[in-house]
Order: C-alpha cells, then sequence, then structure tokens
C-alpha cells in the first residue's frame, strides 16, 4: 500500500497543479480584490457602454477564479501524463465545473484524464502508419471522452453532494465551533510557510469560497499576510527588550520579507524561518491560532469574497472588515511578542557562516534511488 | 566527486534557492564540484548542459514538483528527495550521495 502510493504520488502531482494554480489565483484575486474594493461587481457579461473599469476589474479576476477547478484538472493530468494530459485535463475540468463538482471534482478529475492518458499511451498500441494520430487524435479523443463521461456521470455527483453536505456543515457551526476551527485553521494555514500543508488548506479553502464560505480562506490569507509582518515586529519588540535576536544578513532579508507579507506573500519569511526552525514555527502558529479564532468567531465564518490580496481583501469584507483589521493586528503582535522572548539573544557582530546549525537526522522514507 | 542537480517547489520563489544554496554549500565543505539548475516560478536558471550532466557522478533531484527536462538524466544515477530533505539535511544528504555513487569524500574531516 505505502508503496502503491509513493508510486502514484498523489501528493506530488497535486502540488505540481497548484503551483501552476498560484500565479493564476494571485493575479486574478489581485485584480478582483482591486476591483471590487473600488466598488465593481463581477457580472456574467461585459456589455460595451454598461460597465466601467473597476467592474471590468473584477469580471477579469472573477473569470479567471471561476475556472480554478479546470486549471486543476489540467495541472494534475499534465504532471501525470506530460503533454499529452492537458487536453483530457482541460475537457475534465469543463465537465466538473458543469455538474457542479467544483475544486474537488476538479481534483479527482485530473487524476483520472491523467492516468487515463498515461495508460492509453503506454498500452494502446497503433500500427505504424498511426503513430501520428496517436497524440493528435486518439489520445486526445479517448481520454477526455472517457474521463469527461466519468466525471459528468459517476464522479460527479456524489461528489457535489459531498460538497453540498460540507458547506451545510460549516453554515451551521456556532460560536465554539466556529472559534475553533478558525484556530485550526489559522494554525495549519501557518506550520510550514507556504509549503504543502499550506497549499493543501488552500485547495480546501478554495473549494469553500465556490460555495459561498468565504471565512477559510479569509483566516488562511490573513495569516498569511501578518506572519512575515509579525517577524519585522518581532525586531522592534527585541530592540524594546534591547535584545538581539536577527543577524545582519536577516536584517537585510527582514527589508523584503515585510513588504512581501503586506502584499499576501507568506514565502516571504521562510528565509527568517529557516534558521530557527522550532521557534519560528511556534511563534507563527500561536499568532495564526489567534487570527483564525478571532476572524472565524467574531465574523461568524463570513469573510473576503477574493482569495487573495492581503490588505485589499478586507475592503471585500463588507461591514466585517474591521475584524479582518483586528485579527492581522493580533496575528503581527502575538508572533511578534513570541518571537522576541523565546529567540535566543545572539552577539550584535554574528554573521550566518559562525553559526553551528545541528543537522536533523535525514529521513530515509524521502530518498529515491533511481 | 561532481553532482548536478535540480531544485523546484510548489511556488517556487523560497524553498528552491534555499535547497540549491543549501546542497552547494554542502558539497563545496566536502570538497566537490555541484552544480544546482533551479526551476522557480520565474522559470530555468543555472542550466546544467549537456556537458554538465556527462562529467557527473550523481544527479539530486530536489524537487516537490514536476520538473521540465527530466528525460537528460536518463541512464544517470538519479537521487530524488523533496526539497525539505535537502534544505534540512543537506550535509547528511550529500554524505549519502557519496555513499551512493560510491564515491569517497575527499576532504574528511569536515563530515557532520
Amino acid at each position: 500500500m505505502k508503496a502503491f502510493l509513493k508510486k502514484a504520488n498523489f501528493k506530488g502531482h497535486l502540488l505540481t497543479a497548484i503551483s501552476y494554480l498560484i500565479p493564476i489565483v494571485c493575479g486574478a484575486g489581485f485584480i478582483i480584490a482591486i476591483g471590487m474594493a473600488l466598488g465593481g461587481k463581477s457580472q456574467d457579461s461585459l456589455v460595451i457602454g454598461k460597465f466601467n473599469l473597476f467592474q471590468a476589474m473584477a469580471t477579469l479576476g472573477g473569470n479567471a477564479l471561476g475556472l480554478l477547478p479546470v486549471i486543476i484538472a489540467t495541472g494534475i493530468a499534465f504532471s501525470i501524463a506530460g503533454k499529452p494530459g492537458i487536453a483530457p485535463g482541460f475537457v475534465t475540468g469543463l465537465a466538473a465545473n458543469s455538474i457542479s463538482a467544483g475544486f474537488i471534482g476538479g481534483i479527482i478529475g485530473g487524476y483520472i484524464a491523467g492516468w487515463l492518458a498515461f495508460a492509453i499511451l503506454k498500452y494502446f498500441k497503433v500500427p505504424s502508419w498511426a503513430k501520428g494520430l496517436m497524440p493528435t487524435l486518439i489520445v486526445p479523443f479517448l481520454a477526455s471522452l472517457v474521463s469527461g463521461l466519468i466525471m459528468v456521470y459517476i464522479v460527479g455527483t456524489p461528489v457535489s453532494w459531498f460538497t453540498e453536505w460540507l458547506t451545510g456543515l460549516l453554515k451551521s457551526l456556532n460560536g465554539t465551533s466556529n472559534l475553533l476551527f478558525g484556530a485550526v485553521l489559522g494554525v495549519l494555514s501557518i506550520v510550514d510557510f507556504g509549503g504543502p500543508i499550506n497549499k493543501t488548506v488552500f485547495a480546501f479553502a478554495l473549494t469553500l469560497q465556490a460555495q459561498g464560505i468565504n471565512g477559510p480562506v479569509t483566516a488562511l490569507q490573513l495569516t498569511n499576510t501578518a506572519t512575515p509582518i509579525g517577524f519585522g515586529f518581532a525586531f522592534l519588540v527585541a530592540k524594546a527588550l534591547r535584545k538581539n535576536i536577527y543577524t545582519h544578513e536577516e536584517i537585510e532579508t527582514l527589508k523584503s520579507t515585510v513588504p512581501m507579507g503586506v502584499v499576501n506573500i507568506v514565502e516571504g519569511s521562510i528565509p527568517i524561518v529557516m534558521n530557527d526552525i522550532v521557534r519560528g514555527i511556534f511563534a507563527a502558529g500561536l499568532g495564526g491560532m489567534c487570527e483564525g479564532a478571532i476572524l472565524m468567531s467574531m465574523t461568524q465564518g463570513e469573510g473576503a469574497t477574493v482569495p487573495f490580496g492581503g490588505f485589499l481583501m478586507l475592503p471585500t469584507m463588507g461591514r466585517n472588515w474591521w475584524v479582518g483589521l483586528l485579527a492581522i493586528m493580533a496575528n503581527v503582535i502575538v508572533t511578534g511578542i513570541v518571537y522576541a522572548l523565546i529567540k535566543k539573544d545572539i552577539p550584535a557582530d554574528a554573521t550566518e557562516n559562525q553559526k553551528q546549525v545541528t543537522e536533523e537526522d535525514i529521513n530515509l522514507d524521502d530518498i529515491q534511488v533511481m | 566527486m561532481k553532482i548536478v542537480g535540480v531544485s523546484a517547489c510548489t511556488v517556487g520563489i523560497a524553498h528552491t534557492y534555499l535547497a540549491q544554496q543549501k546542497m552547494e554549500d554542502a558539497a563545496k565543505k566536502l570538497g566537490d564540484e555541484i552544480k544546482i539548475e533551479t526551476q522557480g516560478t520565474i522559470g530555468i536558471e543555472n542550466k546544467l548542459s549537456a556537458n554538465d550532466i556527462k562529467e557527473a557522478d550523481i544527479v539530486i533531484l530536489a524537487i516537490d514538483v514536476k520538473i521540465s527536462g527530466e528525460e537528460r538524466f536518463e541512464n544517470k544515477k538519479k537521487v530524488k528527495v523533496s526539497t525539505e530533505t535537502a534544505i534540512k539535511s543537506p550535509n547528511k544528504l550529500i554524505a549519502k550521495l557519496h555513499e551512493i555513487a560510491g564515491k569517497q569524500i575527499l576532504n574528511g574531516k569536515a563530515r557532520g
């Protein structure tokens, strides 16, 4: 079973797809966030003369974000089968969209389409005169048709039921459970600073947003925004405590970490955290927990209508915008103070090279020799 | 020993380059020659030439996602890890590469 899971590489294919998805979410997310913050609303179609710039922006972003299931399906199928996977992935992703199987449907559809294309390439033998037909007609036609129909007739409906059930469950959460849910979301969003766990939560939160539940994705992105700023704030707290917690290199790094945080890119904090993983995760995790708990409990699970944008997400939160701001502030303050307190004092002239870092034992499960 | 490799992570702005840096530092400490190609979100940088690959004793792929040009390493001895392993335990990883390639570590005292 373990060998099968390793060979099937579910996680690797999903992460590859997410790596293609992220620039689209960031780009489109920023466009829709600006558009909606300035009064635009995403439209079904743009009729010349009946829209302004901000409506155009909201629509641009909204259309792109509405196709995320298609993008994830195409990405997964591509990761499995290479170029021949793109056509069936695309068709199946659209099928998932039309049968309301959403993001989960897109993920499942991507695997089906990819493996089908892969299997046809490997096992479907054609005479040599038909070799040219294989990539141009046989693979795209057969794999798209079969995986598209599997999506529409077999997979789609149970997935849309599941999504509905999950949506209903989350909508019925009340005060305390929202608080707990938010706290867990906040921690999971940040424990690996934009790594696989963060991206899995992101995929989950995007699924929910497609169902109109905006709290989770807001909790995720606001902690992504706040954490890098929190590490910057830790510098000031430490200064006030007459403590020196960063090397010169780290202080230089912070100058780009903090602005990256403001625009919602949590990865800016990785160079800082990597030098002191345990304490970094602890401080960021506590901050994220407070952020998620505040946000989810005080808004009853509501949030920004856009999935990306940092501070730009706040105006789309309607009357709850101040809760979002409060959650960011709490996260920055908690992460900053905790990190400044638990981090060891270092000599003012310390540099990276002088530090002796003890190295973790290598995880042999992770090594594949080929 | 001569090592070539590729690093690539999900988002392609941080782990990719940290893994490159850590593996380069660790390999140099042991007196190895190393060249790591990065496939970040910006595209391919520090591209491996056909000659680099031909001369290499071993190929290290520190990747979380599908990379382009994996077929270049056909017929080479390859080791695949996640970027996390390369970042967390670079020295032990390079030592392991020596073990797998069957090459002695030249600069023995830098070990560990």
